[in-house]
């Protein structure tokens, strides 16, 4: 097994963070390329309710479709840093991730305080 | 200037420790009991202060809250059964402290009821809204240090000092152990109450801690939950004073409240129902955050009251759903002293699921660095890991046995 599995293996169910710091989802699970006999190779980690199903059965399954099924494809080379947390080299949107709270935004903001 | 900023975050806790969860167990504990079980509470507090301490410092040393590690450590699918127990309880707790807050504000004005629900509803959705976090921390806080009305009223009503001290060795109860058995598993619920581990650890990340600050974690934990049993003393020695002989069951917050304006008179009285509507309301929107940080941590969603209400924006829906879920239930007319007790006898089930992650990163060196548990933290961290599970495992046949508590 390569290094980069084991730290792949490492981050899974952990905290991303976009370049500015923003937590915009988890590491739901990742793409692992490679054939048997072959280095197992990391090339993407994916994130969103649409990847929960094949996490958790029946409670997953069910769970990804309260959450809308969306999934997001990150490639293991817009990993920054790994820490505590996964930090990835661009702004969530230009991943897709964070969508929720970037429509749920301006419905909040008509509120007055919201900035506070 | 430090030591001052300290000694304020301490009286916040001390204020802040006592929830509806400890007013009813510790009063209805000494009415039944007398002082025979506040060996329980100190078995408690120890508890809540070690497992509040380390997960402090994880927060501090990693920026990582409870619902994160629970999803790093125990994967996706045993985490999402640990959050959905740890919301369902979490929302019963709201809806009891919030029908709490309802009852103070009825016993203070005189209004009706079910308009107060709506009242408390709306000014804790404000309160919430619209100050900060060090704010809400300090006005509940403080507000709720008028509680220390019952450790006069606990010396006022001169107790059997010697009964009082043999209470604090642990003992079995021979005559009724079943129903001795369920309060001290209610005691142990009520100080450990899962809400307050998920509230401290996203606080230390609200507050932006850093291991700097981790005296001032250790602190807090320590000598704020420490000072914050003191008042769990004080409800069980007035309970068991003042009610036991008499043989009342205290079963609403009126009664509770009692316990302060028999030895003290109206002054009493009405310190003793600021205290309760403080200490209440602010284990409303404790249990409300830690609501919302459960679920946003789970799902790697943007979180924090220091991040503004739109910096957030489905945190903020989330606490606003969680409330009104909670108007909700206590707009059914359920007794919230009842629904307490239903909530801590769960919420102990729900705690070897949210211990045994944070017991796991405070070992874990590759995050931990040097500030990875000692042998002390370890060994108390097991031992009350072991306590947790065996109270976890008895606690729903024992709610069943003794009819609630009803003997």
């Amino acid at each position: 097994m390569s290094e980069e599995l084991d730290i792949a293996l490492a981050i899974l169910d952990h905290q991303l963070l976009d370049v500015e710091g923003r937590r915009c989802g988890n590491v739901d699970d990742l793409a692992i390329e490679g054939g048997p006999g072959e280095d197992a190779r990391v090339i993407a980690i994916l994130s969103g309710p649409g990847v929960w199903r094949n996490r958790g059965r029946l409670l997953g399954r069910f769970a990804g479709w309260v959450g809308g099924g969306g999934r997001v494809r990150v490639p293991w080379e817009e990993v920054a840093e790994v820490e505590s947390h996964v930090r990835l080299r661009r702004k969530a949107s230009e991943y897709g991730l964070g969508r929720g709270d970037d429509r749920l935004r301006p419905w909040i903001e008509r509120i007055p305080g919201a900035n506070r | 200037m430090k030591i001052f900023q300290i000694a304020l975050g301490i009286l916040a806790a001390i204020g802040g420790f006592v929830d509806i969860g400890d007013l009813v167990f510790n009063m209805a504990a000494g009415a039944a009991f007398g002082y025979q079980l506040l060996w329980v509470v100190v078995i408690g507090v120890v508890g809540i202060a070690v497992y509040s301490e380390m997960c402090g410092r994880v927060a501090a040393v990693s920026g990582k809250a409870v619902f994160d590690t629970v999803r790093e450590r125990v994967g996706f699918k045993a985490g999402l059964v640990t959050l959905i127990a740890a919301q369902v309880v979490n929302l019963m707790t709201l809806a009891a402290e919030v029908g709490g807050v309802a009852i103070c504000m009825r016993l203070l004005s005189g209004l009706p009821y079910r308009w107060l629900i709506l009242v408390a509803i709306v000014a804790l959705g404000i309160v919430v809204w619209v100050v900060s976090f060090d704010w809400i921390e300090r006005i509940f806080g403080y507000g709720g240090l008028c509680l220390l009305v019952f450790a006069v009223a606990a010396v006022k009503l001169h107790p059997d000092w010697g009964a009082v001290a043999h209470g604090f060795v642990p003992h079995l109860n021979t005559e009724d152990s079943l129903l001795y058995v369920y309060f001290a598993v209610g005691l142990l619920g009520a100080a450990m109450t899962p809400y307050e581990v998920y509230f401290y650890s996203s606080g230390g990340v609200e507050e932006r801690w850093t291991p700097k600050d981790l005296g001032l974690n250790k602190a807090n934990a320590m000598i704020g939950y420490g000072l914050g049993g003191f008042l769990s003393f004080a409800l069980m020695i007035v309970g068991g004073t003042l009610f036991l002989a008499q043989g009342i069951e205290p079963e609403t917050l009126g009664t509770i409240a009692l316990g302060a304006q028999v030895p003290l008179g109206e002054i009493g009285l009405l310190l003793a129902l600021v205290g309760i509507l403080f200490a209440v309301g602010g284990a409303s929107i404790d249990t409300l955050f830690a609501g919302a940080y459960n679920l946003a941590q789970f799902l790697g969603w943007e979180w924090g009251r220091y991040r503004t209400n739109a910096g957030a924006p489905r945190f903020t829906v989330t606490w606003m759903v969680i409330l009104v879920l909670a108007l909700g239930i206590v707009m059914t007319g359920v007794d919230p002293v009842q629904l307490t007790e239903y909530a801590v006898i769960f919420s102990v089930v729900a705690l070897p699921l949210t211990y045994l992650p944070i017991l796991l990163v405070a070992n874990d060196r590759s995050y931990m660095g040097r500030y990875v548990n000692g042998r002390l933290a370890n060994t108390l961290g097991i031992v009350y890991f072991v306590i947790i599970l065996a109270v976890a495992l008895t606690a729903i046949p024992l709610m069943i046995l003794t009819n609630v508590g009803q003997g």
